[in-house]
């Protein structure tokens, strides 16, 4: 899906393009022919959890780590073999690095600074960007007087003083506690959005990439499973990873025992199932099932099954039912509001709609 | 009840009470000689001092081949210390034992062993000449220069291990970030990494200088009697001419010395550490 047969896309999509980008440390291979494009103010996530080569390659495209093979283009202008100082892309770290010695407003004058201007002349670029993260106010403060959120902010308005033609961004809300960082994602998106900004988050927390982005690229092994907007990675994940990876699942190990015009019956230890695929007979596969998407109240033509609840959380927006099948599987059931009308140890039939069933195939 | 803190700052007691007896009081004493004559007190010995050509002569000497060795060992410290920041395992071991070992062999095996390597039919000069680069054998030991490289040397690790230390604390995303926002390597070197790591400059140039200015083995060795320094001068008036008066007063020229570098090295890391 990644390949080079994408070559036919429109130029927009090409405003970044990753091809063929290949690493090793010590002989071990972490990443190999990754290709990977992004479109002109698009907000993209690189998702996967620790190691799967996601700063990786925040880092090759940032110029801070060089690739053992392939090419980066950005705009139309191979960066590959640029300096990191060259590419005029910037990046916000993890824990921001700001300069310690400098004042908010040095540490944001620094990229004009080191583009050779004076002094004088980025007195006003310094005042706009921080006027853009609402930090004015704080021009001569240093930076260590600064709480988190507010050091955050100086970080964006530091990497987006230079007018960048790429900002990346390397986890940039782990930092922040949960209330600030759902505060900080919305305020960041429509500050990036208002500037037709091209960015790349690099995030382990689904949410923030589903919150954030236009796309997300998960990321697994060095290799990307799925590149696509966040309802199409959430509803038709390309992998049991993807499925696992974004959004809870029930899952349900099975075989294929019949295959007609698209439908098929699959075999599992909570009974038979049916679900939408081109599978035939034979194939292991595994079943997945979202949790919002199953009714305690099904219908005849559902895909049904019998469990025994063993545990019923009222969240207060949402009550979330736990319960077994006959095997050591764990179902999960999520209802919206408040919900008095279940209990511990009840045998209760749930159901969700055939097309709702995620299938994919597994080594066997 | 003594409040906790307090409690805590007693376990400086030992250390006090040592430094008192042992440093501050004895210190003192000779400090009084240096004003005290047969009519009372007097500054005539340190007017004496500063008269003498001799002393201003050697004074001067002092200072400069102790600035001199400072700089000389921070231009070999500083990036030594970058390279043992960045390294790991066996490679540190490695730096950190060929930077300490050498402490421990002493500096007079040190100078007999340059002086076979230095002096007029030592190996450098031989090869030298064997060479044709000279005709006649270069002297080389008995020198500021030789005192100053030789001393250098001894105080490295004093050099190094502050500097090390402070780079070690630079996270790497600083130099980073100060890349991707377009700086070049003399840039960011000059505006991110030599400010942060400044501390660790003062702090090892404040311990080197304050070892070459009183420093009294390693030229004694090198460069004997030809060139004195204050410490050499200080033991020549009390071991042979018997001042107790002129040695004490050097001593004090010396201290306040001593004093001014501490201070003046305390207050700019101070000042440097009060913006990080």
């Amino acid at each position: 899906m990644f390949d080079k047969s994408t070559d036919s896309t429109p130029r927009e999509r090409h405003y970044l393009d990753v091809a063929g980008v290949a690493k090793s440390f010590k002989g071990t291979a972490v990443m190999d022919q990754m290709h990977f494009r992004v479109a002109k103010g698009e907000l993209v996530s690189l998702l996967g959890p620790s190691g799967c080569g996601k700063t990786t390659l925040l880092r090759i495209i940032a110029g801070l780590l060089d690739a053992d093979t392939g090419n980066i283009v950005l705009d139309g202008r191979d960066v590959s073999s640029l300096p990191a100082h060259k590419r005029n892309i910037s990046v916000v770290f993890q824990n921001y690095a700001l300069f310690p010695h400098l004042t908010v407003a040095e540490n944001v004058g620094f990229g004009l600074r080191a583009r050779g201007m004076s002094t004088a002349n980025v007195i006003e670029p310094v005042q706009e960007a921080l006027a853009l993260v609402r930090m004015d106010n704080f021009a001569d403060r240093p930076v260590s007087a600064l709480s988190g959120g507010q050091q955050q902010r100086v970080a964006v308005a530091r990497a987006l003083a230079v007018s960048p033609d790429l900002l990346l961004l390397d986890e940039p809300f782990s930092a922040l506690d949960r209330k600030l960082r759902e505060t900080m994602q919305i305020e960041l998106k429509s500050l990036l959005r208002s500037r037709n900004i091209t960015a790349i988050f690099v995030t382990h927390d689904q949410d923030e990439a589903m919150g954030v982005s236009d796309r997300i690229a998960v990321m697994n092994a060095g290799k990307i499973e799925q590149f696509a907007d966040p309802s199409t990675l959430y509803a038709r994940p390309a992998s049991p990873f993807v499925m696992d990876f974004v959004g809870l699942s029930t899952r349900l190990a099975g075989r294929v025992t019949a295959q007609k015009d698209g439908i098929a019956t699959v075999e599992t230890t909570s009974g038979p199932l049916l679900a939408q695929c081109d599978f035939a007979a034979g194939t292991a596969v595994q079943i997945g099932v979202r949790p919002e998407l199953i009714t305690p109240t099904p219908s005849p033509e559902m895909n049904q099954i019998t469990v025994q609840l063993d545990d019923v959380m009222t969240l207060g927006s949402k009550t979330v039912l736990h319960a077994a099948a006959t095997s050591d599987t764990q179902f999960l059931c999520e209802l919206s509001g408040i919900r008095n009308d279940f209990a511990r140890g009840q045998t209760v039939t749930w159901g969700w709609n055939v097309e709702d069933t995620l299938i994919h195939a597994v080594p066997s | 009840m003594i409040a906790r803190t307090n409690r805590i700052a007693l376990l400086a007691v030992p250390g006090l009470v040592f430094l008192a007896v042992i440093y501050a009081l004895p210190l003192a004493l000779l400090l009084f000689k240096s004003i005290q004559s047969a009519n009372g007190l007097t500054l005539a010995s340190y007017v004496d001092f500063f008269a003498d050509e001799f002393n201003r002569v050697v004074l001067w000497r002092t200072l400069r081949v102790a600035l001199l060795t400072t700089l000389l060992a921070l231009v070999i410290a500083y990036p030594t210390a970058f390279a043992m920041a960045r390294a790991k395992g066996i490679w540190l071991t490695i730096f950190l034992i060929a930077l300490v070992l050498p402490m421990s062999l002493g500096v007079i095996v040190k100078a007999f062993a340059w002086s076979i390597l230095f002096r007029s039919n030592g190996f450098l000069n031989t090869t030298l000449q064997s060479l044709g680069i000279t005709d006649e054998p270069v002297r080389m030991l008995f020198t500021e220069t030789a005192l100053i490289i030789g001393a250098a040397n001894v105080f490295l690790p004093f050099m190094v291990l502050p500097i090390y230390a402070v780079i070690r604390q630079l996270h790497s995303s600083l130099p980073e970030a100060a890349s991707s926002l377009g700086a070049t390597p003399w840039f960011r070197f000059t505006r991110v990494t030599l400010p942060l790591t400044l501390p660790g400059v003062v702090a090892g140039s404040a311990f080197t200088f304050s070892l070459a200015i009183s420093m009294y083995v390693i030229p004694s060795l090198i460069v004997g009697e030809r060139q004195q320094t204050l410490s050499m001068l200080i033991a020549r008036s009390f071991l042979y001419l018997r001042n107790e008066s002129l040695g004490s007063t050097i001593s004090a020229v010396l201290l306040v010395i001593a004093i001014f570098v501490v201070l003046f090295s305390s207050w700019l890391a101070g000042r440097l550490g009060a913006r990080q």
